[in-house]
């Protein structure tokens, strides 16, 4: 297997001929130890173990043995979660990573609005002087030990992690961290990349053709459940919203940021039922915003649909500046893990999750009347709201039989004339 | 199969929508790319009672949000600090946003924060806000999107420092083409001009090269030209900058939701999308 070649690659060249002359070649044996020792360390127990699980798991036949040199290592060093079948296999890592996995990862979702991201430790626990102690190679950071329970004392650092490294004996004056944990020790510290250990051991492992197909079944499978998964946060995510409880004083309502196609709906608020309780903290806004559309790019199109409705259809002579308020649809949360939102109108449109981005995004409101901004929280994820293709065809075809969609057209174009 | 799924499916819940623009031309998602962690001072900073301030520059839409740095000596090197300082201290002269002297009572002015520089992206689609609470969806329009980054200006002024002092009348690299500098450098061209007549094909080559003239400008040029002059005449107003924990949040944010349980009639239908579509 893979293990077997590398250490006499290095070595027999080396290390034959002298023993094969006489022992007078002591000096150039001298450097051979260091790296194959630990290299033998790291493979010696797979023969153990590799024996035990492929029998027990004979019953997958062909390939299963190789394959399962990879797992039963997984199951004999990560503490039994070798055996379990979602190791990520096929999840982008590096910088991309983060992303998905920071806002996505359902079990470890934060609660509070307060952040997506990992707390800055050092801001909770923060021992005035003891701080950037981990940065110099003096005293023993007292930060560190209380977070990753470490007992190590100043020198040597021993995570009892799933994958311990083992480090050679510190050197005087060196401190061994552990990379994974480096982000705990200090509010500078960087943020270390994460990094799927298991996926990298494996793919050590599968290097031989006869491990692919197992391989890329197994990242079929996984990346398949991904999607399900990923799909189930959908639902999670507005399902399991309802029986919150918020007895924090923290808000607990998660901030989503949903991006509709360019000319939302428009919506006008019916007659005069309403006195809105809605006006609560400013309605300065005096320009025309019957619709919202933003009024950067598609203003040529939004602005004049809404104003003719509004002129046409309601009374009112000038667009009252009254917030908008009220109900426009719903979301419908279907079995098969759909979620979609139905608007009036037979509006139907998909929402599905929508790239996660991995850095900061703040909601924010910037109240010029009080000179502040005004920090709303962070977006906890992202969706998508895409036209339904089905209803957008049914509504084509039936717009087509109709006189009126030509006339509407007409009208937008006679307006933007205007 | 969409087929198939929509008629097997079985609708499990609804949430009814709300929507609500009480917030309307002001609500803003602000974005930081380089930043993955929360907005929040450094505990070092926070200690010394720093905090986050903010302000804008409302026409031409320019925000600034300023955080505190960890000043601690393992992590911050203060003689860079100082010497930074004092060129974010010229940098700002020059644009005439000198911060009020309170920050330098006889000390060396020094780096102590670190300023995030706004830039709108524009939307492609519309960007809505959903919050659930009680089950229901509230939604409310997000109007601007701003990107914010570390404005690091004053390399700049280093930089521009540096060359001056360094390479003074001998290679004479004219005008530094720098955007944010339009009026020295349009005096320096004039100087350029006087003394170097006798080398009159040089001249010409560079002012192509740098920044053309003001004769040769084209029209988006100028107006580029007019937009960051714009910018740089406006004048900065202080925000108070409002953070999740303070109570203007928590005002802010319960007034996003829809009090209303009126159904609000809708003009358009699904194929508004499609018209929607420019070009087509």
């Amino acid at each position: 297997m893979a293990g077997a070649p590398p250490p006499p690659k290095a070595i027999p060249s080396l290390a034959k001929k002298p023993s094969d002359v006489t022992r007078q070649g002591a000096s150039k044996l001298k450097f051979v130890p260091t790296l194959p020792q630990r290299r033998k360390k790291e493979y010696e127990p797979t023969p153990a173990i590799v024996p035990s699980t492929a029998s027990k798991d004979g019953a997958r036949g062909r390939g299963g043995g190789r394959g399962f040199e990879g797992r039963g290592r997984g199951s004999g060093r990560g503490r039994g979660r070798g055996g379990a079948p979602p190791e990520v296999t096929m999840t982008a890592s590096g910088p991309f990573a983060m992303g998905p996995t920071l806002a996505g990862s359902g079990a470890s979702r934060r609660s509070t609005p307060r952040s997506n991201f990992a707390p800055s430790i050092a801001s909770s626990n923060s021992g005035s002087s003891t701080l950037g102690a981990g940065l110099s190679q003096t005293a023993p950071p007292t930060l560190r030990k209380d977070l990753n329970d470490l007992k190590g004392k100043g020198k040597e650092v021993k995570v009892e992690d799933e994958d311990v490294e083992v480090y050679s004996d510190p050197d005087d004056g060196v401190e061994i961290i552990d990379i994974d944990q480096v982000r705990g020790m200090d509010y500078m510290a960087p943020e270390s990349l994460r990094r799927e250990r298991k996926k990298v051991k494996k793919e050590k492992k599968t290097e031989e053709p006869g491990d692919v197909d197992v391989a890329n079944a197994l990242d079929l499978s996984e990346s398949e459940e991904e999607e399900e998964a990923e799909l189930e946060d959908v639902i999670e995510d507005f399902a399991a919203q309802v029986n919150i409880d918020s007895g924090d004083e923290l808000r607990e309502e998660k901030l989503y940021l949903f991006q509709f196609p360019a000319p939302f709906p428009t919506f006008v608020q019916e007659a005069k039922s309403s006195e809105t309780g809605g006006g609560d903290v400013e309605m300065s806004d005096s320009t025309k915003k019957v619709t919202f559309g933003p009024d950067v790019k598609p203003a040529a199109d939004a602005t004049p649909i809404s104003r003719t409705a509004s002129a046409v259809a309601s009374d009112p002579n000038e667009p009252a500046v009254q917030p908008l308020d009220g109900v426009i649809g719903r979301l419908e949360i279907y079995r098969s893990g759909a979620v979609k939102i139905r608007l009036a109108n037979d509006i139907l449109l998909d929402v599905n999750p929508a790239t996660q981005p991995s850095f900061l995004q703040q909601v924010v409101h910037v109240d010029m009347d009080q000179k502040r901004i005004v920090v709303l929280g962070e977006i906890n994820k992202q969706f998508v709201a895409s036209p339904n293709v089905d209803a957008l065809l049914n509504a084509l075809e039936q717009a087509e039989k109709k006189p009126q969609a030509t006339g509407m057209e007409g009208e937008e174009k006679l307006l933007t004339m205007s | 199969m969409d087929i198939d799924d929509s008629l097997d499916d079985e609708l499990i819940s609804t949430l009814p929508i709300h929507f609500s623009d009480s917030l309307s031309p002001n609500l803003q998602l602000h974005q930081f790319p380089l930043l993955t962690r929360p907005l929040q001072v450094p505990p070092s900073a926070e200690r010394a009672g720093k905090r986050i301030v903010s302000r804008v520059k409302p026409n031409t839409k320019r925000y600034e949000i300023h955080v505190p740095v960890d000043t601690r000596p393992e992590v911050w090197n203060i003689d860079k600090a100082k010497e930074f300082g004092a060129f974010r201290v010229d940098d700002d002269r020059e644009k005439n946003q000198e911060q009020k002297l309170k920050l330098k009572e006889g000390e060396e002015p020094r780096l102590s924060e670190i300023r995030l520089r706004s830039e709108e992206i524009h939307h492609q689609g519309v960007y809505v806000l959903g919050i659930v609470r009680d089950g229901k969806l509230h939604i409310q329009p997000i109007n601007e999107t701003h990107q914010m980054r570390p404005s690091l200006t004053y390399l700049d002024a280093q930089s521009r420092k540096n060359r001056r002092s360094g390479y003074d009348s001998d290679s004479d690299d004219g005008p530094p083409p720098d955007p944010d500098d339009p009026t020295p450098a349009v005096l320096q061209k004039k100087e350029k001009k006087a003394a170097g007549e006798a080398r009159e094909v040089q001249v010409s080559a560079k002012r192509s090269d740098d920044k053309g003239g003001f004769a040769g400008i084209s029209a988006a040029r100028r107006e580029i030209l007019q937009l960051i002059r714009a910018e740089e005449d406006e004048a900065w107003e202080n925000l108070e900058f409002c953070d999740i924990k303070t109570d203007a949040s928590a005002t802010s944010f319960e007034s996003m939701f829809s009090q209303n349980n009126d159904v609000l009639r809708c003009d358009s239908d699904i194929t508004t999308f499609v018209k929607g579509i420019k070009d087509l």
